[in-house]
């Protein structure tokens, strides 16, 4: 089974399971590491498509801001695949580049990039997961899809994350690539992540995610403010989502070539 | 509904059914010549205007015009500011330029799109063997992006996406010819430059050669004189690949130099004589076949992209110089001099001085292929791209050499490489070119800073070099220089 775990892109790019497993305990029952991170990502999970607006900052060590505007588009298919697209509205030297991802189980993604300068779409290696996108803290790792079976979980134990009770959990991934582990904070009362910290494959504590402003958006608790802060440059990246919308019934045309040249 | 600016100026207009948008920038530049015998270029300003705007889902418009006050131009024609779509020579200063204005038309499973617009065919960087539908602007040696050297072509295009792949037609009713410097600039093509003297082996010695400019004859409003292209494209199993047709005129420069040599006859008894050659370049176009293919994969962590086209009656200028003696032999030299001398004495010695046209034939059909594979490797921050393109003349002639091909070959290899730092506010990029024929190289290293998101600085420099004056970039060997541009966008 597939699934999203690092949902942070579920948000941004939307890369979501299809068919989850079976019942998992509800509130109250004790819970395994493995069965807190799959409700959760169950709940983040529910929607077949979304849509959204992204603010995305970058931030320098010195505190510098860049802002870049984004609209994103996911939709789930059958056998846990997945399409999304990336709309760069904003700043101008990159407004009207366009990315699109179709992903499959079992295969390397297929990714696409339009830049309006080329007028020209070119496919793109979906290696390199592990480098910068955009110039963010996050990886296209980070962006891609995970499945969570790829991971071995520990319950540490229950800490508070601005003051809201959290499960902290350690996920050690089973084929060490681009992180040695990660430890999630996950909230009690939601099932919703509040904080993942990430170690490099040396075991070096390399960033920090935040995740807040949850916003339940029909039905679906939705973090709508996430930070990334990286432990090693001192760099920042945030994203504030806008204007988002579930299960709108987009079409499969929009996660075309036809519609990257076309726009938003 | 209301007016609102986004974050980088620009400003939109958003209600139930219309959404306009309206950007650009304004951007200064300048450039230091290396070599001080070499035409100046003075410093520029240009402000680029990008208007869209969505009618409904089913329409939008866009325009992107660029007015510019051009450092290039050095003798300025005060004509009217906007530049033409029937002239080679757009010497205006300040000028204006239309450079794509269209009206989109979107059905379920067609798209129409009528107006001045760019294509884009083929998948190699910089130089595209199927990409012909759009002549290109040589101003600047051809050391600028693809997409500034594409002139607009008012043009038709209608795609259809079907199951079984998806069909591009293009129809471009009238031929929007590329543009040159004049003579005198910085770019103008050496090799469009008739040699100052013709040294020959006979009775008249050197012969000087003046040489003129002429503008393009455009051809008729007739539907035998549009042109147009076709491109299937289809993604199978992790490749894009796309067939294509086009039939239309060349993109590249060919002439035709119609020559007046004028022979003085100084004195009879000794039959002492010279002759000097006038000569006028005048542009030619040809209609050309070309078929193409191309593709473009990933395989591991690369991207392998690969076009092919075969010219079918492609035109090419064969050298100048070997045309001139191959006009002036001896045995031509006496028909003339025949000829002169019979008006001689038909006028009783009074037209000593008389002038006889000749028309070399410049203008060389060959069929031709032209082919190359490119490589991507993305990694972060940097990215690399190499190419290797060649074109191939089959029946290549040594008597008659034509420009820019050796031995029937012509084979470049490029690199791009980009390397971005701090969150990609500073960007560091080398592009180069060799030629293996002609070893010949061009060389633009260029960094560019953002001090905002609205404010960008580039500094960069051009270097070329050739051992032949007259290959592609050699003709340029002394155009090395630095530039330096700061652009705000709105």
């Amino acid at each position: 089974m597939k699934v999203r775990y690092l949902w942070v892109l579920f948000i941004c790019t939307g890369f979501v399971l299809g068919n989850l497993m079976a019942a998992v305990p509800g509130f109250g029952a004790e819970m395994t590491a493995y069965e807190i991170v799959k409700k959760s990502e169950d709940l983040l999970d529910q929607a077949k498509d979304s849509q959204m607006d992204i603010l995305m900052t970058l931030i320098n060590k010195n505190g510098n801001r860049r802002e870049q505007n984004l609209a994103a588009y996911i939709k789930k298919g059958e056998d846990d695949s997945s399409k999304s697209m990336l709309f760069f509205l904003s700043p101008a030297d990159v407004k009207g580049t366009s990315f699109l991802v179709w992903s499959e189980p079992g295969k390397d993604d297929q990714q696409w990039l339009y830049l309006p300068a080329l007028k020209r779409i070119r496919q793109i290696s979906a290696s390199g997961k592990g480098e910068s996108f955009m110039g963010t803290e996050f990886t296209f790792f980070d962006m891609g899809s995970h499945d969570i079976d790829d991971y071995t979980f520990t319950l540490l134990g229950e800490e508070d994350v601005n003051n809201e009770q959290c499960y902290t959990i350690e996920a050690i991934p089973k084929k060490v690539e681009f992180y040695n582990k990660i430890v999630l904070w996950i909230r009690k009362g939601n099932f919703i992540p509040a904080r993942a910290d990430f170690y490099d494959t040396k075991g070096a504590y390399l960033k920090q995610g935040i995740f807040s402003d949850v916003q339940n958006i029909q039905g679906i608790n939705t973090p709508t403010h996430i930070e990334m802060h990286n432990q090693l440059n001192k760099r920042s990246t945030t994203l504030d989502m806008t204007n988002i919308v579930y299960d709108k019934g987009l079409q499969d045309d929009i996660f075309t070539q036809r519609y990257m040249k076309r726009g938003k | 509904m209301g007016i609102y600016p986004l974050q980088a100026g620009a400003y939109e207009y958003e209600g139930e059914t219309l959404m306009l948008s309206l950007g650009g920038y304004l951007q200064s530049g300048a450039r230091y010549a290396f070599y001080s015998d070499t035409p100046d270029e003075y410093p520029s300003i240009e402000l680029g205007i990008d208007l869209n705007a969505d009618i409904g889902s089913k329409t939008s418009f866009k325009m992107f015009i660029q007015v510019q006050d051009d450092g290039k131009v050095i003798a300025p024609d005060n004509g009217l500011l906007f530049n033409e779509f029937n002239k080679i020579f757009q010497d205006k200063n300040p000028s204006i330029d239309i450079d794509e204005a269209y009206l989109d038309l979107f059905t379920e499973n067609m798209d129409f799109r009528i107006g001045i617009q760019k294509f884009a065919w083929g998948r190699l960087d910089e130089i595209n063997p199927t990409d012909n539908l759009n002549t290109e602007d040589f101003t600047q040696g051809g050391t600028n992006e693809e997409n500034d050297r594409k002139i607009g072509a008012p043009a038709v295009k209608t795609t259809m996406y079907t199951d079984l792949a998806n069909i591009e037609f293009a129809w471009i009713p009238q031929y929007v010819p590329y543009r040159l410097s004049t003579s005198e600039e910085r770019w103008f093509p050496g090799v469009l430059k008739p040699p100052g003297v013709i040294a020959t082996d006979t009775a008249a010695g050197d012969i000087p050669v003046m040489s003129f400019y002429q503008d393009i004859e455009m051809p008729g409003r007739y539907m035998s004189y549009s042109q147009y292209g076709v491109r299937v494209s289809k993604y199978i199993g992790g490749f894009d690949v796309s067939l294509s047709f086009y039939r239309g005129y060349n993109t590249i420069p060919i002439t035709s130099g119609p020559t007046d040599l004028t022979i003085e006859l100084r004195d009879l008894l000794s039959l002492d004589y010279s002759i000097s050659a006038k000569t006028t370049l005048v542009p030619e176009i040809h209609k050309m076949n070309v078929y193409g293919f191309d593709f473009t994969t990933t395989a591991g962590s690369f991207t392998i992209r690969g076009e092919y086209a075969y010219y079918k009656n492609k035109y090419f200028n064969r050298k100048l110089d070997s045309v001139l003696k191959e006009e002036l032999t001896q045995e031509k030299q006496d028909n003339i001099m025949d000829d002169f001398m019979k008006a001689y004495i038909d006028s009783e010695g009074n037209e000593s001085v008389q002038t006889f046209r000749i028309e070399p034939a410049i203008a060389l059909q060959k069929d031709s292929m032209k082919y190359g594979i490119g490589i991507d490797y993305i990694y972060g921050d940097t990215s690399i791209s190499v190419q290797a393109i060649q074109e191939f003349v089959p029946d290549y002639d040594d008597e008659r050499p034509i420009y820019f091909i050796k031995d029937g070959f012509d084979t470049v290899l490029t690199v791009s490489f980009k390397q971005f730092f701090l969150q990609n506010i500073l960007e560091a990029n080398l592009d180069g070119a060799y030629n293996l024929e002609f070893k010949e190289y061009l060389i633009k290293p260029s960094v560019r800073y953002k001090f905002t998101e609205t404010l960008h600085f580039t500094l960069g420099a051009i270097f070329l070099d050739g051992k032949e004056h007259d290959s592609l970039i050699g003709q340029f060997q002394k155009n090395d220089e630095m530039f330096a541009t700061l652009k705000c966008y709105f």
